[in-house]
């Protein structure tokens, strides 16, 4: 250590540190022009000049390359100095008049007009921009000629083949005046960020996005500098804690395993291929999935709507439908690619959300496909509530306006009319495809692929390839959105896991336990750990201070600083120093508790502490990062978060974890596919099951089915089904039974049935809901009239007893929408339009001769389902499009059925004479109001079962233990009941497996004395913890269950008596920190 | 009086808002210091009585987010 004067100030610096470094570690600023923290300085620009006392003289020197010795005086801004400084900058300035830089810089030192002759250069000489040419271990620049002939040049100033572009040089030339296109031979290209979708670039050391998984930046071998020529290695000389290996190389792991899922998603259409579209010419016409990331907060344009060519706010967008689906054209797809219209709905209500009411948003459409879960009233809420334009029509050019930025569709509304529309941008709504990768992984693999390239799978078991032992789920096994994907992930979890059943548990660790130290009535004693987080928060945050800080609050008795606290021997040296110094409270202040606080109360179990006597406070994310330009304010907040945290921590309590017993039985309710289905797997999975069903057979809504959409006989499987559930010794079934209650929770529900007479009590851990629908009786169009008009299930009721009278039909007709999409049924039932079309095929098959016509609303076949739609025009079925407006007429005369209907293509009513309709009617749940309060489940104004959410927990309640699946939650077809039935089982199996449960400390607890059983905690729970306590001394005051309660605090803020409190975040707590602010 | 500064109390949820701070964070967003804030489990736990609390020991203002 070097012990020496600047500014009169004693300061200290390393051996071999030039003046410069020490400077700027004390906070002393020193202008520079020429130095690089990655470079070795060179003195070029002079103006870090300082003024030295060497104890007998004083004399000039550049700070930023004079080594410090013991005893030298320093004076970093003396008169002298200063003066000196300004001429440094007179002649730079009168060099380079025109440089922001030196402009600014000339200002600072009051200099208006230089007194020397001007020149008109950009460069000034620094030589940053060779020195790191060189440093990058490449020599395509230096410093040519003598004296005033001297400049930054290539060899005989041509275009030069050893540059490799990486863009060094001009990254750090502080004038602008290094331009790679004069010094590179190749075209210079930015590295697209593959996050971005291009729109930004990134840089070769990265990490792919802000939440990836490990969250740690990766080099790109194939850009970096460093693999190119050797040099460079910046990156390893900054890395705090060595981490950078240059000699990693990738490796072949092999491992054995029993089973695979394949998860490889999908890549979207690249629109490129169609120039009608001019997606590569246009910089504003841009694919959803740019667009996506131009609405980002993290996006190029940080969530800021602009358009990517001037950055103007766009006030007119069009989405265009298809695109890259539903199309016969080669480079295209023939299928509908199932997500494009909801995305699309999304991104223009989100779009409008940014820019404000007043953006325009045009979604150009051939049928608009909101079949999911409330999918179709937020599709009726875009269009009615956020004005979105809805337009029937397939757009098939877009051109540039000569002159604009913008963009010209040409586009033919239903009435035949051509219109001609101007739009800032236009978003291509590409659809879904599998990649080649994907596609050669399934050749290596030899699954059976469709004749779309997705994986070929069968309606009853969706998630299974055609070879055993691999599944498969998301977008490979078909195009599909969130929730489906989630649920075919825990389906195909659940297939890998019943095959690989016995093996459970076989390969797990039982880890050490540590004896906890009872802390109880022992006085606080708080250790702080300040981390620095390599410079993360100490270039910012003056950690030191926080810790000394820190040792002046009460009961702190321990205070650290870390360059990493989260490193293996920062966490094995806190254990110890936990030990050596009784400390019995912890606080670390460091990044996010939201990351990190898992792994510190680790270390406190580690060290025989209750994990809960923790408290972590964010002095990085939410503090040295986002104040990086006032270090001091910084500081402050660090400390007073310090406090905050101590204060807290010296109320806080251990907490126990109680572990309770699951029970290892199921109950699954509802005897249909999907209950059969959940209950099978269960059973696969090695557990038993209660199968109960309300009817006196099994079967459900399928028994009246006759094929599923990729043609496989229903009542055939149907049997199978019911045979395996039947004779499974693991399955017992209660037929023509009814719950009538149900008491407990998650690991212990005891339910009560009655079947005929008899009543029956069950016990089990998890319930799976699976009561399904119901097809709605219409109340329209003649129905229960004439008996030529049916419904799906009874047309294929004929259809199974091979009704001969269908031979004799000469025209049919479907209507599709009958009560759903209505007012008083305002969703889509989702299979009627695959049911009508695969219906009018075997219609077409039975007699080709048969007319048969399908009078729709919106076509909605998706996904692969659209390839049906195909073959049934093929066939000659005729599709005529209604409004809801316009409905067709049903009237029964001598000669048949009379269908009215306006015809959309010649604007005229069409008349249709039929021997057969068939009403496409509504699927409906049956809104059993008292399975919802048995088993405390929300349920929606539709009458569906509301799951846990609506994306990423399809297949469970928000009240743990009890799991959803099939029609009760959405309408849907029998592939997609069969992979939520499995996933049902699957999540309640991640229950059954554990065999107890551990509940979390930080729970909500009652003090009876002071309830006043207003009941509001047990009113608002949404997980049903609080309950009345039923007798005792106590009767009818509110007590809570830990075992159901999430710790969200929202019935202690609602206790009306203050009778009720949060372990964790107790009044008396979250008070200490405001007391502290 | 032009130099004056808010002092600002935050209650952001844990796993919204709190975790939207730390995201602030990562994209290095600069935003003023006079703000402190307090993590609790859900928006849901922020009564009243610790929004009045806020205000008696001194705080300008009050953000609940969740």
């Amino acid at each position: 250590m070097i012990t020496f004067k600047m500014n009169g100030k004693t300061v200290q610096g390393e051996e071999g540190q030039y003046i410069l470094q020490v400077a700027q570690k004390y906070g002393i600023d020193i202008p520079t022009l020429c130095y690089h923290k990655a470079l070795e300085p060179a003195g070029m620009c002079r103006l870090c000049t300082v003024e030295l006392f060497d104890g007998r003289r004083t004399r000039f020197v550049t700070a930023c390359n004079y080594p410090i010795w013991e005893g030298m005086e320093v004076k970093t801004d003396s008169e002298a100095v200063r003066k000196g400084r300004k001429l440094i900058v007179e002649l730079l300035f009168a060099r380079c008049p025109d440089v922001p830089l030196l402009k600014n810089l000339a200002k600072k030192y009051g200099i208006v007009e230089p007194r020397f002759k001007k020149e008109q250069d950009d460069c000034i000489l620094c030589g940053l921009c060779t020195r790191i040419c060189e440093k990058m271990g490449n020599a395509a620049i230096s410093l040519t000629g003598r004296g005033t002939e001297m400049k930054v040049d290539t060899p005989f100033h041509i275009q030069t083949e050893y540059c490799m572009g990486c863009g060094a040089c001009a990254s750090v030339c502080p004038t602008g005046h290094i331009k790679l296109e004069d010094i590179s031979k190749h075209a210079v290209k930015k590295i697209p960020s593959e996050y971005d979708m291009g729109l930004k670039g990134r840089k070769p050391i990265y990490v792919p996005y802000a939440q990836a998984i490990p969250n740690i930046p990766a080099i790109d071998r194939s850009k970096c500098m460093h693999f190119k020529t050797g040099g460079c290695k910046i990156c390893a000389e900054f890395c705090g804690v060595g981490a950078i290996d240059y000699t990693q190389k990738d490796e072949i792991i092999e491992l054995e395993v029993g089973a695979i899922i394949l998860a490889p998603g999908f890549q979207p259409f690249d629109p490129s291929k169609h120039d009608t579209y001019n997606y590569a010419r246009l910089p504003n016409v841009v694919t959803s999935m740019e667009f996506e990331r131009i609405l980002s907060a993290s996006g190029p344009t940080m969530g800021h709507l602009a358009r990517m060519s001037d950055h103007k706010e766009p006030k007119k967008i069009a989405w265009l439908q298809c695109v890259g689906s539903r199309e016969i054209h080669p480079s295209d797809h023939p299928y509908c690619s199932s997500v494009c219209c909801m995305y699309a709905i999304k991104e223009a209500v989100i779009a409008k959300e940014h820019s404000g009411a007043d953006l325009e948003c045009a979604i150009f459409y051939m049928d608009m496909r909101t079949h999911g879960k409330e999918f179709e009233r937020y599709y009726d809420a875009a269009r009615e509530k956020h004005g979105v334009r809805f337009i029937r029509c397939r757009v098939h050019t877009v051109e540039g306006v000569p002159g604009t930025e913008d963009l010209s569709v040409r586009y033919a509304t239903e009435d035949g009319a051509l219109h001609k529309e101007t739009f800032d941008m236009v978003v291509l709504s590409v659809g879904l495809e599998s990649s080649p990768e994907v596609m050669e992984l399934a050749g290596k693999l030899g699954i059976d692929l469709t004749e779309s390239h997705f994986c070929r799978t069968g309606s009853f078991a969706p998630v299974a390839t055609s070879k055993e032992g691999i599944y498969v789920c998301g977008a490979f096994q078909g195009p599909k959105d969130i929730p489906q994907s989630v649920i075919e992930a825990s389906s195909a979890a659940a297939r890998a896991g019943a095959l690989l059943s016995s093996a459970r548990n076989t390969l797990t660790k039982t880890k050490e336990v540590i004896e906890q130290k009872d802390t109880r009535g022992e006085r606080p004693r708080i250790g702080v750990f300040v981390c620095h987080c390599g410079i993360n928060i100490g270039s910012v945050v003056d950690v030191p201070a926080v810790r000394d800080y820190a040792k002046t609050l009460p009961y702190v008795e321990y205070v650290a600083d870390n360059l990493y606290s989260c490193s293996q021997d920062t966490q094995d040296a806190m254990t110890q120093v936990i030990k050596a110094n009784n400390l019995n409270r912890i606080v670390v202040a460091a990044c996010t508790p939201k990351t990190h606080e898992p792994l510190f109360q680790e270390t406190l179990v580690a060290a025989g502490l209750n994990k809960y006597l923790f408290e972590m406070t964010n002095i990085r994310n939410q503090d040295s990062w986002v104040h990086k330009e006032s270090p001091s304010k910084a500081t402050v907040k660090a400390k007073d978060l310090v406090r905050m945290a101590t204060a807290k921590v010296a109320l806080m309590e251990g907490l126990p974890e109680a572990a309770l017993d699951v029970n290892q039985r199921a109950l699954v309710i509802g005897g249909g596919i999907s209950g059969m289905a959940a209950a099978k797997t269960l059973s696969d999975q090695g557990y038993q099951v209660d199968l109960i069903e309300r009817e006196p057979v099994l079967g459900g809504q399928a028994i009246n089915l006759y094929k599923t959409w990729q043609g496989e006989d229903i009542q055939e499987n149907l049997k199978t089904l019911v045979t395996s559930v039947q004779g499974d010794k693991n399955i017992e079934t209660h037929l023509g039974a009814e719950l009538t209650q149900v008491e407990g929770f998650v690991g212990n529900f005891k339910s009560t049935f009655k079947a005929g007479g008899t009543k029956g009590t069950l016990e089990h851990g998890i319930a799976v809901l699976a009561t399904g629908c119901y097809e709605h009786k219409p109340e329209e169009y003649l129905y229960g009239k004439d008996p030529r008009i049916l419904t799906h299930q009874e047309l294929d009721r004929k259809f199974i007893d091979q009704d001969s009278s269908l031979k004799r039909i000469k025209c049919a007709v479907f209507i599709q929408c009958v009560g759903s999409r209505e007012p008083e049924r305002p969703y889509c039932s989702r299979v009627c339009c695959t049911h009508s079309i695969g219906s009018a095929l075997h219609l077409k098959e039975i007699n080709p001769g048969m007319d048969v016509y399908i009078l729709n609303r919106d076509i909605r076949t998706y996904g692969e389902r659209e390839l049906l739609y195909r073959a049934a025009r093929e066939a000659g079925v005729i599709f005529i499009r209604f409004s809801r407006a316009q409905k067709p007429r049903v009237t029964v005369g001598k000669e048949g059925i009379e269908i009215e209907v306006m015809d959309h293509v010649l604007q005229r009513p069409v008349i249709v004479m039929a021997d057969l309709l068939t009403l496409a009617s509504a699927i409906v749940p049956y809104k059993d109001e008292k399975l919802a309060q048995f088993f405390k489940v929300p349920m929606s104004e539709d009458g569906f079962f509301v799951e846990a959410h609506a994306k990423l927990g399809p297949s469970q309640f928000a009240t743990d233990g009890v799991f959803l699946c099939g029609m009760a939650h959405y309408p849907k077809p029998i592939d997609e009941s069969v992979a939520q039935a499995q996933a049902a089982a699957s999540r309640a199996v991640t229950l059954l497996a554990r065999k107890n449960i551990s509940v979390s400390g930080m729970v909500a607890y009652a003090n009876p004395a002071v309830c006043s059983s207003c009941g509001v905690c047990v009113e608002i729970c949404p997980y049903s913890a609080p309950s009345f306590i039923p007798k005792g001394p106590f009767a009818g005051k509110a007590e809570i269950n830990p075992v159901l309660c999430k710790g969200c605090g929202l019935c202690v803020s609602s206790c009306r008596s203050g009778a009720l409190n949060l372990k964790g975040f107790e009044e008396g707590q979250i008070m200490a920190m405001i007391n502290e602010m | 009086m032009n130099d004056w500064q808010p002092k600002i109390t935050a209650f952001l949820c844990n796993w919204c808002s709190y975790g939207a701070a730390d995201l602030a964070g990562v994209s290095r967003l600069q935003y003023p210091s006079n703000i402190r804030v307090i993590r609790v489990p859900c928006s849901a736990r922020v009564s009243p009585k610790l929004i009045l609390a806020a205000f008696r020991h001194g705080a300008d203002g009050v953000w609940v987010s969740g």
